[in-house]
């Protein structure tokens, strides 16, 4: 065959543009961005902490920023990415260990569960905490 | 590396809405996929209209329907109709299936979307060019591979040892896991994808093979095997019902075995 240099390249069909998500895709991503988002949420954590330990000034702007509304959504989130990356992780152990819930609507139905788990878990634990 | 959206030159324009037929009560409104290296530019999305009761029950009906009755020009790859070549995959309605055995009664409402294998490179319409798969699988050499000399007749396996194929021999290499698997999106360069590992794990726990551990030295880098996260499309998708995801899983199972 003749390589020629095609002037004009065959078109890469797409992917995400046209896919319809199945459940167990979107619990796939939802276990990275969660992970992400608990990555840089230990930083804060560290930064609550030190200043904790080391300044009280620190601390009491740490404490205003908490009890803000806004410091109180990303708590919430955090819960919830908290729980979802645990009740994920054990999914993952029982994949790769002793390969069980690779049905397809196993798995469907386990990642409703754990959407479930993480939202009603982080709201319990604010329930929780505001009754204390 | 993951690329989320499409080059420039491949994204789809708006195309030619083609004529409704005449006198059908029951309408069906279908968005393909088409793209012409003659006529060269970008893909584009055209919308024909189908009447449901003449065109039979299946979206391979459906196609034959549109290039009989409505548009000549569309091409699309089948031959078996009846689920085992593997021909006719597509993407339809968001999610990859082989086009004969996908029925009127399986679709969701609305528009129904038909687009050729995600992530593919496009020879015309419905058409990828799918050399890489076939390289990949090639290179897993589904084939039995021994050192003992040949026995006079078979070689002989037990009936239990014969179950474990179960699930497995099944594959008919109609890419439809493949190309669904985001991991093999933005990878499909280095990482295997779930068809070629499939028969990966086909030709490991073969009773009668004798390159078990040749087969996971090859599959043994951080991309081949390990680039399959779970994400389950290829379960979800496989028009046979068969189960990738599991099979890479026991492959990397055997990987951590034999180190241990």
């Amino acid at each position: 065959m003749a390589t020629t240099s095609r002037a004009d390249p065959r078109p890469l069909s797409p992917h995400l543009q046209i896919w319809r998500f199945h459940i167990t895709m979107a619990a796939s991503i939802t276990h990275r961005i969660t992970g992400t988002a608990l990555y840089f949420g230990s930083f804060l954590i560290t930064a609550w902490i030190v200043a904790l330990a080391t300044n009280a000034e620190w601390y009491s702007v740490i404490e205003s920023v908490i009890s803000a509304w806004y410091g109180q959504v990303i708590l919430f989130l955090w819960a919830v990415a908290v729980l979802y990356h645990f009740a994920n992780g054990i999914r993952h152990l029982l994949w790769d260990g002793p390969h069980i819930g690779f049905d397809p609507k196993t798995a469907s139905t386990v990642s409703v569960f754990i959407y479930l788990f993480a939202v009603f878990g982080a709201a319990a634990i604010f329930a929780a905490t505001t009754l204390l | 590396m993951v690329q989320l959206t499409l080059p420039k030159g491949s994204a789809p324009k708006k195309g030619k809405t083609w004529p409704k037929p005449q006198g059908a009560t029951n309408l069906r409104q279908f968005r393909i996929y088409r793209y012409s290296p003659e006529e060269g530019g970008n893909p584009r999305w055209d919308t024909y209209w189908v009447d449901m009761d003449r065109a039979g029950t299946m979206i391979l009906d459906v196609l034959f329907y549109i290039k009989n009755n409505v548009d000549p020009t569309l091409a699309f790859r089948r031959s078996c109709r009846e689920g085992v070549c593997g021909s006719c995959a597509m993407n339809i309605a968001g999610q990859n299936t082989i086009a004969c055995t996908k029925g009127f009664d399986e679709l969701p409402g609305g528009v129904i979307t038909i687009a050729p294998l995600p992530s593919q490179p496009v020879v015309k319409d419905l058409i990828p060019d799918l050399t890489s798969f076939y390289a990949q699988h090639a290179y897993v050499q589904p084939y039995l591979k021994t050192v003992t000399p040949d026995p006079e007749k078979e070689w002989k396996q037990s009936e239990e040892d014969r179950e474990e194929l179960n699930g497995l021999y099944e594959c008919i290499l109609c890419a439809s896991c493949t190309t669904s698997c985001p991991s093999y999106w933005w990878n499909g360069d280095k990482y295997l994808g779930p068809a070629a590992l499939l028969q990966a794990y086909r030709w490991l726990i073969d009773s009668r093979d004798e390159a078990t551990g040749e087969r996971l030295d090859d599959l043994e880098d951080p991309f081949k095997l390990y680039r399959c996260h779970t994400i389950m499309n290829c379960a979800q998708v496989c028009p046979k019902g068969l189960n990738p995801a599991k099979a890479i899983a026991k492959i990397k199972h055997m990987m951590v075995e034999r180190v241990s």
